[in-house]
C-alpha cells in the first residue's frame, strides 16, 4: 500500500515534469529576447532531467526503464495535471503558467526536503536548488509585465483563465492519507496554502489582482483524464524513440 | 497575426506610399556588464553584458547567460552607461602612472567599485572599493591602495549603489551546475560509440 502510495506520487510529478518541459521547451529559439530564449529553455532542461530522476526511482520500485515509462505510455497512463499540456499559446499564457507551476514546484520540493523516503528528500533537495531560480525569473517576469501598462490586461486575463487550471494541480490523490500518515508527503491541501500564499504576495507588489480562487478546480490529470492536447504531445515527443525502441543512444 | 518574417511580408509595400520617413531608432533594451565570482576567494570577473529592461531581470538573465555552464558562485550586474571608463594605456604602461590630481571635486563623497584590467584580451577584475568626490577624486584613491607590481592597463569605476548583486542566501541557484555536463558536446561521446559501431561492424 505505501509503495503504491509514493509510485503514485512519483508519476505526477515526473510526469508533470516531463509534460511541462516538453511545452516550454518549444519556446526554443522563439523566446522574446535570446537572453529570455537561454533562460526559459534552460529552465525547461531543468525539468526534463526532475523527470529522469524520479522515473529512475520508480525504476528501482520495480517499474520498467526511464525511457520506456516516458515514450511509450499512451495520455491515459499519464498522471500530470492537465495544466501542463495545454499548448505553449502567446507568450503571457506560458509565463502564467510558469509562475503558478513552479510555485507550487517549489513549495513541493521544499515539503519533499523532510521526506521519510531518503531517495525522495535528497532529490526534492537538489531540485529546489534549481526552482529557485525559477520562481526568481517568474517574479521578476510577473513584477515586469505586471505593472506596464501595455501589459496589465493580458497577464490578468491569463491569470484568470489559468486559475481553474493551477488549481487543478493541487487535485488530491485516493491514497494520499497513507502518504501523510507514513511521513512521505505532507499533502496537497498544505501544499496549495503555501503556494497560495507565495502567489498572494508576488501579486501584491504589481498591479495584478488575485484571480478568484473559489473557482472550481480543473481536475482529472491525476486519474489518467487529459485534453486531447496531451497524446499529440507524447506522439512527437516519442516519434525518434519509436522508430527503434532498442536502440543505444 | 501578420508575419514577423521579411521573407513573408518583404512585398508589402503600401498604396500611396508617397513621402520617404526617416529611419527609426532601433527599440533595444539597455546594457547590462555581468561580473562573476567563479571560484572561492577570487574577485568579481567582467564575463560579458546582457540586454534587459531592468536591474532585476538583467540579474535573472544573467543568471542563464553566464552561468549555466561554468560554476559560479555569485553574481552582479551594473547598467552599462553606470560604468566609467577609462583610456587605455598602451602595454606594460601604468595607467596611474598617468593620472594627474583630480581638479574638479564634487560636495559629497561616493564609493566606487574599482576594476582593473592587466591584459589586453583578458576581462576586467575587482580589485576593491575607493571613495572619492567624484570619480577624479575616487581614481586617486584608488591609485594609493591598489596600484601595485603588475601594470594597469584600463579601469573601471562604478558607483556601488549602481551595482546589484546576487544575495547570499539565494546561494542555492548556482548548486547544480557541475551536473549539468549534458549541456555540453563535450559530454555526448559520440565518437566512441561510433568507433565501437565499426569494430563490431567489421
Amino acid at each position: 500500500m505505501k509503495n503504491e502510495a509514493i509510485k503514485e506520487l512519483l508519476y505526477k510529478m515526473a510526469d508533470d515534469q516531463l509534460v511541462l518541459g516538453h511545452r516550454n521547451s518549444e519556446w526554443n529559439g522563439l523566446g522574446p529576447i535570446l537572453e529570455e530564449d537561454i533562460a526559459f529553455s534552460s529552465m525547461a532542461q531543468d525539468k526534463i532531467g526532475q523527470s529522469l530522476e524520479f522515473y529512475s526511482i520508480l525504476n528501482e520500485m520495480g517499474e520498467k526503464d526511464p525511457d520506456t515509462i516516458a515514450f511509450t505510455r499512451k495520455a491515459d497512463k499519464f498522471k500530470c495535471c492537465q495544466y501542463v499540456e495545454h499548448p505553449i499559446g502567446e507568450y503571457d499564457f506560458s509565463l502564467v503558467r510558469h509562475f503558478f507551476f513552479d510555485y507550487a514546484d517549489y513549495h513541493r520540493f521544499e515539503l519533499l526536503k523532510n521526506s521519510k523516503v531518503e531517495r525522495i528528500a535528497m532529490a526534492a533537495k537538489k531540485f529546489q536548488s534549481e526552482s529557485k531560480y525559477h520562481i526568481m525569473h517568474a517574479n521578476a517576469w510577473m513584477k515586469q509585465l505586471g505593472n506596464s501598462d501595455v501589459s496589465i490586461e493580458r497577464m490578468q486575463n491569463c491569470l484568470n483563465e489559468g486559475i481553474a487550471l493551477a488549481l487543478g494541480i493541487f487535485e488530491p490523490s485516493p491514497m494520499e492519507n497513507v502518504l501523510i500518515e507514513e511521513g512521505v508527503f505532507e499533502g496537497e491541501k498544505k501544499l496549495s496554502e503555501r503556494w497560495l500564499s507565495s502567489i498572494q504576495s508576488i501579486l501584491s507588489k504589481t498591479e495584478l489582482s488575485m484571480p478568484d480562487i473559489s473557482t472550481a478546480p480543473i481536475n482529472g490529470g491525476r486519474q489518467g483524464k487529459h485534453t486531447p492536447h496531451l497524446q499529440p504531445l507524447l506522439d512527437e515527443m516519442s516519434e525518434v524513440f519509436s522508430i527503434d525502441p532498442e536502440a543505444e543512444w | 497575426m501578420e508575419s514577423l518574417d521579411p521573407r513573408v511580408g518583404r512585398l508589402g509595400i503600401p498604396e500611396n506610399w508617397g513621402t520617404l520617413e526617416p529611419k527609426s531608432n532601433l527599440d533595444q533594451l539597455e546594457t547590462f556588464e555581468v561580473f562573476s565570482i567563479m571560484k572561492e576567494n577570487k574577485p568579481f570577473t567582467h564575463v560579458g553584458i546582457v540586454h534587459a529592461p531592468d536591474e532585476e531581470m538583467a540579474l535573472v538573465f544573467a543568471k542563464e547567460q553566464y552561468g549555466r555552464r561554468d560554476s559560479t558562485l555569485a553574481m552582479c550586474i551594473a547598467n552599462s552607461s553606470n560604468v566609467l571608463v577609462s583610456p587605455f594605456t598602451d602595454n606594460n604602461q601604468n595607467l596611474y602612472d598617468f593620472l594627474e590630481p583630480s581638479k574638479a571635486l564634487e560636495d559629497s563623497v561616493s564609493e566606487y567599485q574599482v576594476f582593473h584590467l592587466y591584459k589586453r584580451g583578458k576581462q576586467h577584475q575587482h580589485v576593491g572599493e575607493a571613495e572619492g568626490k567624484g570619480y577624479e577624486d575616487a581614481l586617486n584613491r584608488a591609485k594609493e591602495q591598489y596600484d601595485g607590481s603588475k601594470p594597469v592597463l584600463n579601469i573601471w569605476l562604478i558607483k556601488s549603489e549602481h551595482l546589484l548583486s546576487t544575495d547570499e542566501e539565494d546561494a542555492q541557484i548556482w548548486a547544480t551546475t557541475p551536473e549539468k555536463k549534458f549541456r555540453e558536446a563535450t559530454d555526448y561521446r559520440a565518437a566512441d560509440k561510433i568507433k565501437r559501431f565499426k569494430q563490431e561492424k567489421a
